[in-house]
């Protein structure tokens, strides 16, 4: 009997074949964790009596979820991420200016390739999928990784997504991504990992692709990945000269479920509160009033979300009743916005720009949204608090949507402006 | 640890929020992790006073994706404060284990259980065998208990008791150091 992708990358980090269902200890090529734990897993270390990693070198840590402190206190806790990389020899330390969000920089910086496999303190590591690498979202345990190395894992069963079609005017991969998860539905999702191919995958680029391994976990999923294509090697061969192998699922291999999905949607799709598999056709939430809008985060901050969100701002201005925040997640996005005159464009119709990192959807430490007020965004979750308050209402939707109700001031079909 | 638990039924919807429900949302962003400060936060996004009414080994009985939301541990850990067990009809894969590292007994996948019961009526239930009792209606249902090798960390108390023996053993074995500063 075959195997799946991620069986076959548990097996290589195992040294032995493993199948679905069975609990391993797997040790990852790569840990990362993000500012706002570094100072509890020190914590945790010291209350277990280590103060050894088990392998400092396979550990990465990024200033994303708060890039620019925004108080004192903000301020001291940053002073002691620096102290506490120093203290456990952390070489991989990308500090605020240095990277951004910490679940897409490492895949420009060569530092993520296709089989690897990767652990996390944070959900949303998915997104190294869009390479072909199995990023397992672990949290609460990542001290238990850190100090021995590993934690238990079930060997997840795969489910299989074959895209096919292509995209209607209008509509974007967030929309399809986003509809996708609540018709494939979380009794496949749950535990499992997601695996996407088919004929349509050569026209999905990076950003696409990120925003395909990101939206399932909100349903259940436990990771998401891309099968490894020729994108996907002439990618990760521009960035680095590490060797690495490619992998397929085998043909005979047993997956818990297949499906084809069209991306020919007719309507752009908006998540409604309070949870992200709340999904509707836009024409249904249209008109309610946007007093917040956010483009960027970890499923749609790449420079493809950028361009799109350009193609309604420019020569247009944002309504007077709404702020527009834009991130772009990593600092080589920035970089690339501002060749293409992209930010430009945001800057003239009257967004602001925010520092590259998660923007406000961490929790909105940055730019929150008031009590009372609604949010379109393109951020990953919309659970009430989200974006700090708990009386306020998160809408989700693409950066096509989100930059035409910010125009409006209401939540607004893109097609209107194309 | 006894894994058979007799107490009043305290049931519940579907899509109960891990942070919005199960205790309040600022103790996630806080890392809060003390039992004696979530204690008194059990349930407060759906009943306040629940913490008063709640007694040492009731049981919650929801419905589907018990503790939904970003995987963040306060809301298991405010059910272990009160040593409350649940039965659900299925849990997202973060509360999965972060119910098991908090240390509280559950049992999921148990289709149709809201049927079953209604708040306030006795239960028995046996994690570690999967029976269901309502002895208020005198039914009996056969669910699927968690793998033995995750009861036992339930057991043991929770991933912060398991973890400290995985580190003695580790030590024993010389995989990992000894802190600077032990006694050897």
């Amino acid at each position: 009997m075959g195997q799946t992708l991620t069986e076959k990358i548990l097996s290589r980090v195992m040294g032995r074949a493993v199948k679905a269902g069975e609990t391993v200890y797997p040790v990852p090529d790569l840990m990362t964790v993000h500012d706002w734990y570094v100072v509890n897993f020190d914590k945790a270390l010291q209350e277990l009596g280590v103060d050894t990693l088990y392998d400092a070198s396979r550990v990465l840590i990024s200033t994303d979820h708060e890039p620019v402190a925004t108080n004192p206190a903000s301020a001291e806790r940053q002073k002691r991420v620096r102290e506490i990389v120093r203290k456990y020899g952390i070489t991989q330390f990308f500090d605020v200016g240095r990277g951004g969000l910490g679940h897409i920089f490492p895949m420009e910086k060569g530092l993520i390739r296709p089989g690897m496999f990767v652990l996390a303190y944070d959900t949303h590591v998915t997104n190294y999928g869009a390479l072909g690498c199995l990023g397992i979202p672990m949290v609460f345990e990542i001290p238990e990784v850190l100090a021995c190395g590993s934690v238990w894992i079930r060997v997840p069963e795969t489910v299989r997504v074959n895209l096919t079609g292509s995209l209607k005017p209008g509509m974007t991969i967030r929309d399809v991504s986003q509809k996708m998860i609540v018709d494939i539905g979380e009794d496949n999702l749950d535990y499992s990992v997601v695996e996407y191919s088919g004929p349509s995958l050569k026209d999905i680029g990076f950003g696409g692709r990120m925003t395909l391994c990101n939206n399932p976990l909100e349903m259940g999923a436990k990771s998401a990945l891309v099968e490894i294509d020729r994108w996907t090697i002439d990618y990760v061969k521009a960035r680095t000269n590490v060797p690495f192998v490619v992998e397929k699922s085998d043909a005979d291999a047993t997956f818990k479920s297949i499906f084809d999905y069209d991306l020919g949607l007719m309507e752009p799709q908006v998540a409604a509160p309070p949870r992200p598999d709340n999904v509707v056709g836009v024409s249904k939430v249209a008109g309610t009033p946007v007093h917040h809008a956010f483009i960027g985060s970890c499923a749609n901050g790449s420079i493809e979300d950028m361009r799109e969100a350009a193609s309604i701002l420019r020569g247009r201005k944002v309504h007077g009743g709404v702020r527009l925040f834009i991130t772009p997640a990593t600092q080589e996005i920035a970089v690339q916005a501002g060749t293409e005159g992209l930010i430009t464009a945001f800057m003239d119709a009257g967004a602001v720009m925010t520092a590259p990192g998660c923007g406000p959807c961490a929790g909105g430490r940055i730019a929150p949204m008031a009590p009372g007020e609604n949010s379109i965004n393109t951020g990953t979750r919309n659970d009430p608090g989200r974006l700090g308050t708990t009386k306020g209402s998160v809408y989700l939707a693409s950066p096509l949507t989100v930059a035409a109700s910010a125009v409006a001031g209401e939540i607004t079909d893109p097609r209107k402006y194309l | 640890m006894d894994f058979v638990y007799q107490g009043k039924c305290w049931k519940f919807g579907d899509n109960l929020a891990v942070d919005a429900d199960l205790t309040k949302k600022e103790f996630a962003t806080q890392r809060e992790t003390r039992l004696e400060i979530l204690r008194d936060f059990v349930m407060c996004g759906i009943d306040p006073d629940f913490p008063k009414k709640a007694k040492l080994h009731d049981i919650v009985v929801a419905g589907r994706r018990f503790a939904q939301g970003n995987p963040h541990i306060q809301g298991l850990l405010g059910l272990k404060s009160l040593d409350l067990g649940f039965v659900c009809e299925s849990i997202p894969r973060g509360s999965f284990r972060n119910a098991i590292n908090a240390g509280v007994p559950f049992l999921t996948h148990c289709w149709g259980v809201t049927k079953e019961c209604e708040t306030g009526d006795d239960l028995r239930v046996d994690f570690a065998k999967g029976v269901f009792e309502n002895l208020t209606r005198g039914t009996r249902k056969q669910y699927e208990p968690l793998p033995s090798e995750l009861l036992e960390k339930i057991a043991i108390g929770g991933w912060e008791k398991a973890v400290a023996q995985r580190i003695a053993q580790m030590r024993v074995q010389g995989l990992i150091k000894p802190a600077s500063g032990a006694v050897a």
